[in-house]
Protein backbone atom coordinates (compact mmCIF):
# COMPACT_ATOMS: atom_id res chain seq x y z
CA UNK A 1 0.00 0.00 0.00
CA UNK A 2 1.67 3.07 -1.10
CA UNK A 3 -0.01 4.86 2.40
CA UNK A 4 3.10 2.12 3.93
CA UNK A 5 5.94 3.60 2.58
CA UNK A 6 5.48 7.00 4.35
CA UNK A 7 7.20 6.19 8.31
CA UNK A 8 5.74 9.51 9.78
CA UNK A 9 1.99 8.44 9.08
CA UNK A 10 2.59 5.41 11.56
CA UNK A 11 3.27 7.67 14.14
CA UNK A 12 0.57 9.10 17.18
CA UNK A 13 0.06 12.55 17.88
CA UNK A 14 -1.32 13.09 21.82
CA UNK A 15 -2.44 9.55 21.85
CA UNK A 16 -4.15 9.38 18.30
CA UNK A 17 -3.46 8.25 15.05
CA UNK A 18 -2.09 10.91 12.97
CA UNK A 19 -4.07 12.27 10.13
CA UNK A 20 -1.95 14.64 8.65
CA UNK A 21 -3.68 17.22 6.43
CA UNK A 22 -1.59 19.77 5.93
CA UNK A 23 -0.47 18.89 2.15
CA UNK A 24 -0.82 22.42 0.84
CA UNK A 25 1.98 23.64 3.50
CA UNK A 26 4.19 20.60 2.79
CA UNK A 27 3.41 16.83 2.10
CA UNK A 28 5.36 13.91 4.00
CA UNK A 29 8.26 11.75 2.27
CA UNK A 30 8.56 7.97 1.42
CA UNK A 31 10.95 5.66 2.65
CA UNK A 32 12.73 5.82 -0.50
CA UNK A 33 13.15 9.81 -0.04
CA UNK A 34 15.24 9.17 3.24
CA UNK A 35 17.18 6.41 1.80
CA UNK A 36 18.73 8.59 -0.62
CA UNK A 37 19.78 11.20 1.58
CA UNK A 38 21.10 9.13 4.02
CA UNK A 39 22.88 7.28 1.38
CA UNK A 40 24.41 10.13 -0.19
CA UNK A 41 25.54 11.31 3.27
CA UNK A 42 26.68 7.81 4.23
CA UNK A 43 28.67 6.74 1.13
CA UNK A 44 28.35 10.00 -1.55
CA UNK A 45 29.43 13.08 0.36
CA UNK A 46 31.41 15.37 -1.59
CA UNK A 47 31.28 18.95 -3.19
CA UNK A 48 29.65 18.99 -6.89
CA UNK A 49 31.18 19.98 -10.18
CA UNK A 50 34.66 20.79 -8.96
CA UNK A 51 37.14 17.43 -7.71
CA UNK A 52 38.13 14.64 -10.27
CA UNK A 53 37.64 12.03 -7.38
CA UNK A 54 34.87 9.45 -7.54
CA UNK A 55 32.89 10.62 -4.44
CA UNK A 56 32.85 14.34 -6.61
CA UNK A 57 31.92 12.28 -9.73
CA UNK A 58 29.15 10.49 -7.50
CA UNK A 59 27.86 13.81 -5.71
CA UNK A 60 27.91 15.69 -9.22
CA UNK A 61 26.12 12.89 -11.11
CA UNK A 62 23.30 12.54 -8.05
CA UNK A 63 23.18 16.21 -8.12
CA UNK A 64 22.91 16.75 -11.84
CA UNK A 65 20.59 14.03 -12.32
CA UNK A 66 17.84 15.90 -10.34
CA UNK A 67 18.33 18.42 -13.39
CA UNK A 68 17.69 15.79 -16.22
CA UNK A 69 15.48 14.33 -14.49
CA UNK A 70 13.19 17.71 -14.19
CA UNK A 71 14.16 18.34 -18.06
CA UNK A 72 12.35 15.02 -18.80
CA UNK A 73 9.43 14.80 -16.64
CA UNK A 74 8.34 18.12 -17.78
CA UNK A 75 10.00 18.61 -21.08
CA UNK A 76 12.09 22.10 -20.04
CA UNK A 77 14.57 23.63 -22.12
CA UNK A 78 16.07 24.67 -18.56
CA UNK A 79 15.87 23.83 -15.10
CA UNK A 80 17.50 26.28 -12.76
CA UNK A 81 17.89 24.43 -9.14
CA UNK A 82 16.53 27.12 -6.37
CA UNK A 83 16.12 26.51 -2.63
CA UNK A 84 12.06 26.36 -3.71
CA UNK A 85 9.45 28.30 -5.33
CA UNK A 86 10.27 31.54 -3.40
CA UNK A 87 13.92 31.47 -4.45
CA UNK A 88 13.00 30.74 -7.97
CA UNK A 89 10.37 33.40 -8.23
CA UNK A 90 13.05 35.79 -6.91
CA UNK A 91 15.59 34.58 -9.18
CA UNK A 92 12.88 35.78 -11.84
CA UNK A 93 12.53 39.35 -10.37
CA UNK A 94 16.56 39.87 -10.06
CA UNK A 95 17.76 37.94 -13.37
CA UNK A 96 14.94 39.16 -15.67
CA UNK A 97 13.14 41.73 -13.68
CA UNK A 98 16.16 43.63 -13.20
CA UNK A 99 17.74 43.31 -16.98
CA UNK A 100 14.18 43.91 -18.71
CA UNK A 101 12.31 46.14 -16.77
CA UNK A 102 12.48 50.19 -16.17
CA UNK A 103 9.67 52.71 -14.66
CA UNK A 104 6.72 52.55 -16.77
CA UNK A 105 7.40 48.69 -17.45
CA UNK A 106 3.93 46.72 -16.18
CA UNK A 107 3.60 43.60 -14.52
CA UNK A 108 -0.11 41.98 -14.11
CA UNK A 109 -0.43 39.71 -10.88
CA UNK A 110 -3.53 38.42 -9.19
CA UNK A 111 -5.23 38.92 -6.27
CA UNK A 112 -4.86 35.05 -5.50
CA UNK A 113 -0.95 35.04 -5.84
CA UNK A 114 0.99 33.81 -2.76
CA UNK A 115 2.89 36.30 -1.01
CA UNK A 116 5.87 35.09 -2.54
CA UNK A 117 4.39 35.69 -6.15
CA UNK A 118 3.88 39.43 -4.85
CA UNK A 119 6.13 40.49 -2.61
CA UNK A 120 8.94 40.39 -5.13
CA UNK A 121 7.67 42.27 -7.58
CA UNK A 122 6.60 44.87 -5.11
CA UNK A 123 9.89 45.43 -3.91
CA UNK A 124 10.75 45.51 -7.99
CA UNK A 125 8.44 48.03 -8.46
CA UNK A 126 9.78 50.52 -5.81
CA UNK A 127 13.21 50.17 -6.90
CA UNK A 128 12.55 50.54 -10.55
CA UNK A 129 9.02 52.10 -10.81
CA UNK A 130 7.08 48.91 -12.30
CA UNK A 131 3.75 49.40 -12.49
CA UNK A 132 1.46 46.62 -10.62
CA UNK A 133 -1.89 45.66 -11.69
CA UNK A 134 -3.78 43.06 -9.92
CA UNK A 135 -6.34 40.87 -11.64
CA UNK A 136 -9.10 40.54 -8.96
CA UNK A 137 -10.98 37.26 -7.62
CA UNK A 138 -14.38 36.59 -8.31
CA UNK A 139 -17.38 35.57 -5.65
CA UNK A 140 -17.55 32.57 -7.67
CA UNK A 141 -13.38 31.83 -6.28
CA UNK A 142 -12.67 32.52 -9.51
CA UNK A 143 -10.13 35.29 -11.59
CA UNK A 144 -11.83 37.87 -13.30
CA UNK A 145 -11.15 37.19 -16.79
CA UNK A 146 -12.26 40.55 -17.96
CA UNK A 147 -10.25 42.30 -15.79
CA UNK A 148 -7.47 40.76 -16.92
CA UNK A 149 -7.54 41.64 -20.59
CA UNK A 150 -7.93 44.89 -19.50
CA UNK A 151 -4.84 44.65 -17.14
CA UNK A 152 -2.94 43.09 -20.13
CA UNK A 153 -2.84 46.34 -21.95
CA UNK A 154 0.82 46.99 -22.62
CA UNK A 155 2.24 44.22 -19.79
CA UNK A 156 5.49 43.21 -20.15
CA UNK A 157 5.41 40.02 -17.77
CA UNK A 158 2.14 38.40 -16.13
CA UNK A 159 2.46 36.05 -12.89
CA UNK A 160 -0.15 33.85 -12.13
CA UNK A 161 -0.42 31.04 -9.27
CA UNK A 162 -1.33 27.81 -11.05
CA UNK A 163 -3.52 26.49 -8.37
CA UNK A 164 -4.35 28.72 -5.07
CA UNK A 165 -3.08 27.23 -1.97
CA UNK A 166 -6.28 28.49 -0.22
CA UNK A 167 -8.77 27.65 -2.83
CA UNK A 168 -7.33 24.68 -4.53
CA UNK A 169 -8.83 26.51 -7.78
CA UNK A 170 -6.83 25.82 -10.57
CA UNK A 171 -6.56 28.97 -12.96
CA UNK A 172 -7.39 28.38 -16.75
CA UNK A 173 -3.51 28.91 -17.24
CA UNK A 174 -3.86 27.98 -21.00
CA UNK A 175 -6.34 30.93 -22.06
CA UNK A 176 -4.23 33.22 -19.39
CA UNK A 177 -0.93 32.25 -21.41
CA UNK A 178 -2.73 32.40 -24.91
CA UNK A 179 -3.70 36.22 -23.97
CA UNK A 180 -0.23 37.36 -22.67
CA UNK A 181 1.43 35.58 -25.72
CA UNK A 182 -0.73 37.98 -28.03
CA UNK A 183 0.20 41.14 -26.24
CA UNK A 184 3.51 40.11 -26.28
CA UNK A 185 4.38 39.59 -22.22
CA UNK A 186 6.65 37.37 -20.62
CA UNK A 187 4.15 34.76 -18.24
CA UNK A 188 5.29 32.93 -14.95
CA UNK A 189 3.54 30.69 -13.35
CA UNK A 190 3.76 29.69 -9.46
CA UNK A 191 3.35 25.86 -9.41
CA UNK A 192 3.66 25.48 -5.87
CA UNK A 193 0.17 24.07 -5.61
CA UNK A 194 -0.36 22.75 -9.03
CA UNK A 195 2.38 20.38 -10.12
CA UNK A 196 2.29 17.79 -6.73
CA UNK A 197 -1.10 17.47 -8.23
CA UNK A 198 -0.88 16.91 -12.54
CA UNK A 199 2.30 17.32 -14.79
CA UNK A 200 2.95 19.43 -17.69
CA UNK A 201 4.70 19.64 -20.67
CA UNK A 202 6.34 23.13 -20.14
CA UNK A 203 7.30 23.32 -23.54
CA UNK A 204 3.89 23.21 -25.24
CA UNK A 205 2.51 25.01 -22.60
CA UNK A 206 3.62 28.54 -23.53
CA UNK A 207 4.36 29.91 -20.08
CA UNK A 208 8.48 31.09 -19.81
CA UNK A 209 9.00 30.58 -16.45
CA UNK A 210 7.41 27.88 -13.93
CA UNK A 211 8.65 28.01 -9.72
CA UNK A 212 7.75 24.84 -7.53
CA UNK A 213 9.23 23.08 -4.53
CA UNK A 214 10.21 19.84 -4.23
CA UNK A 215 8.85 19.28 -0.64
CA UNK A 216 5.08 19.50 -1.58
CA UNK A 217 5.80 16.42 -3.84
CA UNK A 218 7.07 14.15 -1.18
CA UNK A 219 10.89 15.40 -1.62
CA UNK A 220 12.52 17.12 0.57
CA UNK A 221 12.61 21.07 1.85
CA UNK A 222 15.18 23.43 0.75
CA UNK A 223 15.32 22.77 -2.99
CA UNK A 224 12.57 23.75 -5.87
CA UNK A 225 13.13 24.53 -9.84
CA UNK A 226 12.71 27.85 -11.94
CA UNK A 227 12.00 25.84 -15.28
CA UNK A 228 12.69 28.48 -18.16
CA UNK A 229 12.39 28.84 -22.00
CA UNK A 230 15.68 29.14 -23.76
CA UNK A 231 14.54 32.23 -24.78
CA UNK A 232 13.39 34.23 -21.75
CA UNK A 233 16.96 32.33 -19.96
CA UNK A 234 18.95 33.68 -22.58
CA UNK A 235 17.66 37.20 -21.75
CA UNK A 236 18.51 36.53 -17.74
CA UNK A 237 21.28 37.83 -16.08
CA UNK A 238 23.68 36.80 -13.37
CA UNK A 239 22.03 37.48 -9.75
CA UNK A 240 23.63 35.94 -6.99
CA UNK A 241 27.82 35.82 -7.47
CA UNK A 242 30.30 33.28 -6.24
CA UNK A 243 31.72 30.10 -6.81
CA UNK A 244 30.43 27.34 -9.65
CA UNK A 245 28.57 30.09 -11.50
CA UNK A 246 31.87 31.25 -13.01
CA UNK A 247 34.10 30.44 -16.17
CA UNK A 248 37.22 32.43 -14.99
CA UNK A 249 37.48 35.31 -12.44
CA UNK A 250 40.12 37.53 -12.77
CA UNK A 251 41.05 40.69 -10.74
CA UNK A 252 40.10 43.25 -13.75
CA UNK A 253 36.26 41.12 -13.90
CA UNK A 254 34.67 37.72 -14.19
CA UNK A 255 33.27 35.37 -17.04
CA UNK A 256 30.17 33.81 -16.59
CA UNK A 257 28.85 30.25 -17.55
CA UNK A 258 26.15 29.87 -19.84
CA UNK A 259 24.11 27.16 -18.92
CA UNK A 260 22.21 26.80 -15.40
CA UNK A 261 25.05 27.15 -12.94
CA UNK A 262 25.38 30.46 -13.82
CA UNK A 263 22.66 30.65 -11.86
CA UNK A 264 23.86 28.60 -9.06
CA UNK A 265 26.72 30.15 -7.09
CA UNK A 266 28.06 28.66 -4.26
CA UNK A 267 27.40 24.57 -3.34
CA UNK A 268 24.16 23.75 -4.09
CA UNK A 269 21.63 21.39 -2.31
CA UNK A 270 23.09 17.86 -3.10
CA UNK A 271 21.77 15.75 -0.65
CA UNK A 272 18.19 17.52 -1.31
CA UNK A 273 18.50 17.28 -4.91
CA UNK A 274 19.61 13.57 -4.55
CA UNK A 275 16.03 12.90 -2.29
CA UNK A 276 13.98 15.32 -4.82
CA UNK A 277 15.04 12.66 -7.90
CA UNK A 278 13.90 9.76 -5.36
CA UNK A 279 10.83 11.44 -4.90
CA UNK A 280 10.40 12.01 -8.76
CA UNK A 281 10.98 8.35 -9.56
CA UNK A 282 8.81 7.17 -6.86
CA UNK A 283 5.69 9.64 -8.14
CA UNK A 284 6.24 7.88 -11.59
CA UNK A 285 5.26 4.41 -9.86
CA UNK A 286 1.24 5.06 -9.62
CA UNK A 287 -0.67 6.90 -11.95
CA UNK A 288 -1.20 11.21 -10.85
CA UNK A 289 -4.16 11.41 -12.59
CA UNK A 290 -5.84 8.43 -10.72
CA UNK A 291 -4.80 9.51 -7.36
CA UNK A 292 -5.73 13.54 -8.03
CA UNK A 293 -9.69 12.25 -9.05
CA UNK A 294 -9.43 10.13 -6.07
CA UNK A 295 -8.04 13.22 -3.82
CA UNK A 296 -10.47 15.76 -5.25
CA UNK A 297 -13.52 13.69 -4.82
CA UNK A 298 -12.68 13.38 -1.55
CA UNK A 299 -12.17 16.55 -0.72
CA UNK A 300 -15.32 17.38 -2.46
CA UNK A 301 -17.20 15.47 -0.29
CA UNK A 302 -15.92 16.67 2.90
CA UNK A 303 -16.85 20.24 1.29
CA UNK A 304 -20.06 19.09 1.21
CA UNK A 305 -20.14 17.97 4.90
CA UNK A 306 -18.95 20.98 6.26
CA UNK A 307 -21.53 23.08 4.58
CA UNK A 308 -23.89 20.56 6.42
CA UNK A 309 -23.17 21.05 10.07
CA UNK A 310 -23.19 25.10 9.35
CA UNK A 311 -20.05 25.85 7.61
CA UNK A 312 -18.90 28.20 5.35
CA UNK A 313 -16.42 26.43 2.73
CA UNK A 314 -13.91 28.98 0.01
CA UNK A 315 -13.46 27.03 -3.02
CA UNK A 316 -15.32 24.85 -6.10
CA UNK A 317 -13.67 21.66 -6.04
CA UNK A 318 -13.91 21.05 -9.60
CA UNK A 319 -12.26 18.28 -11.34
CA UNK A 320 -9.17 19.98 -12.29
CA UNK A 321 -8.45 21.95 -8.57
CA UNK A 322 -6.31 20.49 -5.72
CA UNK A 323 -8.13 18.74 -2.85
CA UNK A 324 -8.00 21.37 -0.23
CA UNK A 325 -10.65 22.13 1.91
CA UNK A 326 -10.71 25.70 3.37
CA UNK A 327 -13.33 26.50 5.65
CA UNK A 328 -14.52 28.75 8.78
CA UNK A 329 -17.46 28.28 11.56
CA UNK A 330 -19.56 31.28 12.13
CA UNK A 331 -18.80 30.83 15.82
CA UNK A 332 -16.11 28.54 16.83
CA UNK A 333 -12.43 30.77 15.72
CA UNK A 334 -10.58 29.06 13.48
CA UNK A 335 -7.53 28.61 15.67
CA UNK A 336 -9.41 27.11 18.45
CA UNK A 337 -10.64 24.68 15.98
CA UNK A 338 -7.27 23.75 14.73
CA UNK A 339 -5.89 23.20 18.51
CA UNK A 340 -8.91 20.99 19.12
CA UNK A 341 -8.33 18.98 15.94
CA UNK A 342 -4.37 18.71 16.92
CA UNK A 343 -5.47 17.10 20.37
CA UNK A 344 -6.63 13.99 18.24
CA UNK A 345 -4.46 14.10 16.01
CA UNK A 346 -5.50 15.82 13.10
CA UNK A 347 -2.74 18.44 11.51
CA UNK A 348 -4.54 20.87 9.42
CA UNK A 349 -3.63 25.00 8.79
CA UNK A 350 -5.01 27.97 10.26
CA UNK A 351 -4.43 31.55 9.27
CA UNK A 352 -3.78 34.05 6.07
CA UNK A 353 -2.01 30.86 4.38
CA UNK A 354 0.28 33.84 3.05
CA UNK A 355 -2.52 35.17 0.98
CA UNK A 356 -3.67 37.99 2.68
CA UNK A 357 -4.89 39.81 -0.43
CA UNK A 358 -7.20 36.91 -1.52
CA UNK A 359 -8.19 36.76 2.43
CA UNK A 360 -9.06 40.61 2.53
CA UNK A 361 -10.93 40.33 -1.20
CA UNK A 362 -13.14 37.40 0.71
CA UNK A 363 -13.91 39.76 3.55
CA UNK A 364 -11.91 37.37 6.11
CA UNK A 365 -8.45 37.32 7.68
CA UNK A 366 -8.01 33.52 8.02
CA UNK A 367 -9.64 30.19 7.55
CA UNK A 368 -8.79 26.84 8.72
CA UNK A 369 -7.54 24.24 5.79
CA UNK A 370 -7.37 20.99 5.34
CA UNK A 371 -5.29 19.82 2.46
CA UNK A 372 -5.19 15.53 0.89
CA UNK A 373 -2.35 13.95 -0.62
CA UNK A 374 -1.86 11.04 -2.37
CA UNK A 375 -1.50 8.94 0.86
CA UNK A 376 -4.64 10.37 2.27
CA UNK A 377 -7.40 7.90 2.60
CA UNK A 378 -11.37 8.40 2.50
CA UNK A 379 -11.45 6.79 6.24
CA UNK A 380 -9.09 9.77 7.51
CA UNK A 381 -11.73 12.44 5.23
CA UNK A 382 -14.86 10.88 7.39
CA UNK A 383 -12.81 11.01 10.32
CA UNK A 384 -11.91 14.85 10.24
CA UNK A 385 -15.54 15.23 9.26
CA UNK A 386 -16.94 13.15 12.50
CA UNK A 387 -14.35 15.07 14.69
CA UNK A 388 -15.41 18.22 13.03
CA UNK A 389 -19.23 17.36 13.62
CA UNK A 390 -17.92 16.63 17.45
CA UNK A 391 -16.47 19.78 18.23
CA UNK A 392 -19.60 22.06 16.24
CA UNK A 393 -21.98 20.30 18.95
CA UNK A 394 -20.23 20.93 21.69
CA UNK A 395 -18.78 24.06 21.29
CA UNK A 396 -20.74 26.04 19.01
CA UNK B 1 9.28 32.48 43.74
CA UNK B 2 5.89 30.62 45.03
CA UNK B 3 3.09 31.98 42.94
CA UNK B 4 -0.15 33.83 44.51
CA UNK B 5 -2.34 30.84 46.07
CA UNK B 6 -5.03 30.86 43.48
CA UNK B 7 -3.05 30.88 40.18
CA UNK B 8 -0.12 27.85 42.44
CA UNK B 9 -3.62 26.30 42.50
CA UNK B 10 -4.38 26.51 38.73
CA UNK B 11 -0.59 24.76 37.77
CA UNK B 12 -1.83 21.70 40.27
CA UNK B 13 -4.86 21.49 38.19
CA UNK B 14 -3.25 21.65 34.96
CA UNK B 15 -0.41 19.29 35.81
CA UNK B 16 -3.30 16.37 37.01
CA UNK B 17 -5.09 16.55 33.22
CA UNK B 18 -2.58 14.12 30.72
CA UNK B 19 -5.20 14.68 27.84
CA UNK B 20 -4.82 17.30 25.62
CA UNK B 21 -8.19 18.03 24.84
CA UNK B 22 -9.09 17.88 28.36
CA UNK B 23 -6.29 20.64 28.87
CA UNK B 24 -7.73 22.80 26.20
CA UNK B 25 -11.24 22.40 27.16
CA UNK B 26 -10.28 23.69 31.01
CA UNK B 27 -8.35 26.55 29.02
CA UNK B 28 -11.37 27.30 26.94
CA UNK B 29 -13.69 27.34 30.57
CA UNK B 30 -10.89 30.11 31.85
CA UNK B 31 -11.63 32.40 29.23
CA UNK B 32 -15.09 33.03 31.73
CA UNK B 33 -12.66 34.79 33.91
CA UNK B 34 -11.73 37.34 31.94
CA UNK B 35 -12.92 40.85 32.81
CA UNK B 36 -13.88 41.80 28.72
CA UNK B 37 -11.95 45.29 27.64
CA UNK B 38 -14.62 46.33 25.21
CA UNK B 39 -14.17 46.15 21.52
CA UNK B 40 -14.63 49.64 21.28
CA UNK B 41 -11.38 50.14 23.30
CA UNK B 42 -9.40 48.25 21.42
CA UNK B 43 -6.81 50.34 19.42
CA UNK B 44 -2.74 50.47 19.11
CA UNK B 45 -1.69 51.08 22.69
CA UNK B 46 -3.67 47.90 23.85
CA UNK B 47 -2.77 44.88 21.42
CA UNK B 48 -0.60 42.12 21.88
CA UNK B 49 1.57 41.92 18.95
CA UNK B 50 2.53 38.30 18.28
CA UNK B 51 -0.54 36.31 18.42
CA UNK B 52 -2.36 34.88 15.46
CA UNK B 53 -5.43 36.15 16.62
CA UNK B 54 -6.87 40.02 17.63
CA UNK B 55 -5.78 39.93 21.22
CA UNK B 56 -5.78 43.21 23.30
CA UNK B 57 -4.87 44.04 27.16
CA UNK B 58 -5.30 46.92 29.41
CA UNK B 59 -3.90 47.99 33.09
CA UNK B 60 -5.53 49.56 35.30
CA UNK B 61 -5.45 50.75 39.41
CA UNK B 62 -7.80 50.88 41.60
CA UNK B 63 -6.85 51.96 44.98
CA UNK B 64 -3.15 50.36 44.29
CA UNK B 65 -4.60 46.88 43.06
CA UNK B 66 -4.79 45.66 39.67
CA UNK B 67 -7.44 45.29 37.81
CA UNK B 68 -6.68 43.24 34.66
CA UNK B 69 -9.03 44.22 31.05
CA UNK B 70 -8.50 41.94 27.98
CA UNK B 71 -10.02 40.64 25.01
CA UNK B 72 -9.37 38.18 21.99
CA UNK B 73 -11.16 36.77 19.34
CA UNK B 74 -9.97 33.02 19.85
CA UNK B 75 -11.07 31.13 23.02
CA UNK B 76 -8.21 29.38 23.70
CA UNK B 77 -6.42 33.07 23.65
CA UNK B 78 -9.23 34.32 26.32
CA UNK B 79 -8.19 31.57 28.28
CA UNK B 80 -4.72 32.38 28.69
CA UNK B 81 -5.78 35.94 29.20
CA UNK B 82 -8.25 34.12 32.04
CA UNK B 83 -5.24 32.44 33.95
CA UNK B 84 -3.90 36.35 34.05
CA UNK B 85 -6.85 37.84 35.15
CA UNK B 86 -6.49 34.77 38.18
CA UNK B 87 -3.25 35.26 38.93
CA UNK B 88 -2.99 39.18 38.88
CA UNK B 89 -6.62 39.65 40.86
CA UNK B 90 -6.28 41.61 43.94
CA UNK B 91 -2.52 42.24 43.70
CA UNK B 92 -0.96 45.40 44.05
CA UNK B 93 1.40 46.26 40.92
CA UNK B 94 4.89 45.48 43.36
CA UNK B 95 3.57 42.28 43.83
CA UNK B 96 2.44 41.06 40.20
CA UNK B 97 5.93 41.92 38.76
CA UNK B 98 7.32 39.28 40.82
CA UNK B 99 5.32 36.53 39.21
CA UNK B 100 7.31 34.28 36.80
CA UNK B 101 6.33 33.64 33.29
CA UNK B 102 7.07 30.00 34.00
CA UNK B 103 3.53 28.72 35.17
CA UNK B 104 2.34 28.36 31.70
CA UNK B 105 5.29 25.82 30.76
CA UNK B 106 4.41 24.16 34.35
CA UNK B 107 0.66 24.05 33.03
CA UNK B 108 1.59 21.80 29.99
CA UNK B 109 0.25 24.89 28.33
CA UNK B 110 3.39 25.41 26.18
CA UNK B 111 3.18 22.13 24.72
CA UNK B 112 -0.48 22.52 24.15
CA UNK B 113 0.40 25.61 22.09
CA UNK B 114 2.10 26.56 18.76
CA UNK B 115 5.32 28.05 18.99
CA UNK B 116 3.30 31.59 17.48
CA UNK B 117 1.00 31.23 20.07
CA UNK B 118 3.77 30.55 22.84
CA UNK B 119 5.54 33.73 21.63
CA UNK B 120 2.07 35.93 21.59
CA UNK B 121 1.75 34.59 25.56
CA UNK B 122 5.33 35.38 26.06
CA UNK B 123 4.17 38.82 24.39
CA UNK B 124 1.32 39.43 26.49
CA UNK B 125 2.99 38.66 29.65
CA UNK B 126 5.86 40.58 28.88
CA UNK B 127 3.16 43.81 27.82
CA UNK B 128 1.49 42.98 30.70
CA UNK B 129 4.66 43.33 33.23
CA UNK B 130 5.78 46.41 31.34
CA UNK B 131 2.81 48.23 32.36
CA UNK B 132 2.28 46.90 35.71
CA UNK B 133 6.45 48.01 36.09
CA UNK B 134 4.88 51.48 34.47
CA UNK B 135 2.34 52.23 37.28
CA UNK B 136 4.85 51.05 40.01
CA UNK B 137 7.37 54.06 39.27
CA UNK B 138 9.92 51.92 37.80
Amino acid sequence: MLRDQFPILQRKVNGHPLVYLDNAATTQKPQVVLDAMNDYYSKSNANVHRAVHTLAGEATEGYESCRSKLKQRYNADRAILTSGTTEAINLVAHAWGRAKLQSGDVIVLTEMEHHSDIVPWQMLSEERGVELRYVPVSQDFTLDMEAFEHALDGAALVCVVHTSNVLGVRNPLEEIIEKSQAVGARVLIDAAQGLPHSTVDFQSFGADFMAFSAHKMCGPTGIGALLVTQSAFDEMEPFMGGGDMIETVTIEGSTYQTNEHKFEAGTPRIAEAIGWTAALEWMETFDLENEHSRLIEIASWVAEELRGLGMNVYGRHGEHDAAVVSFLHPTINSEDMAHLLDARGFAVRTGHHCAQPLLHRLGISGTVRASFYVYNTREEAEALVDELRGIVEKFA
Amino acid sequence: MTYPEALQELVEEFQAIEDKRERLEMLFELADEVVELPNDQWDDETRVRGCQSEAHVRIGITDGRIQFLSAADARMVQGLMGILTIALDGLTPAQAVLIPPTFAEEMGLLNTLTPSRSNGFRNMYDKVMTELRQNRGD
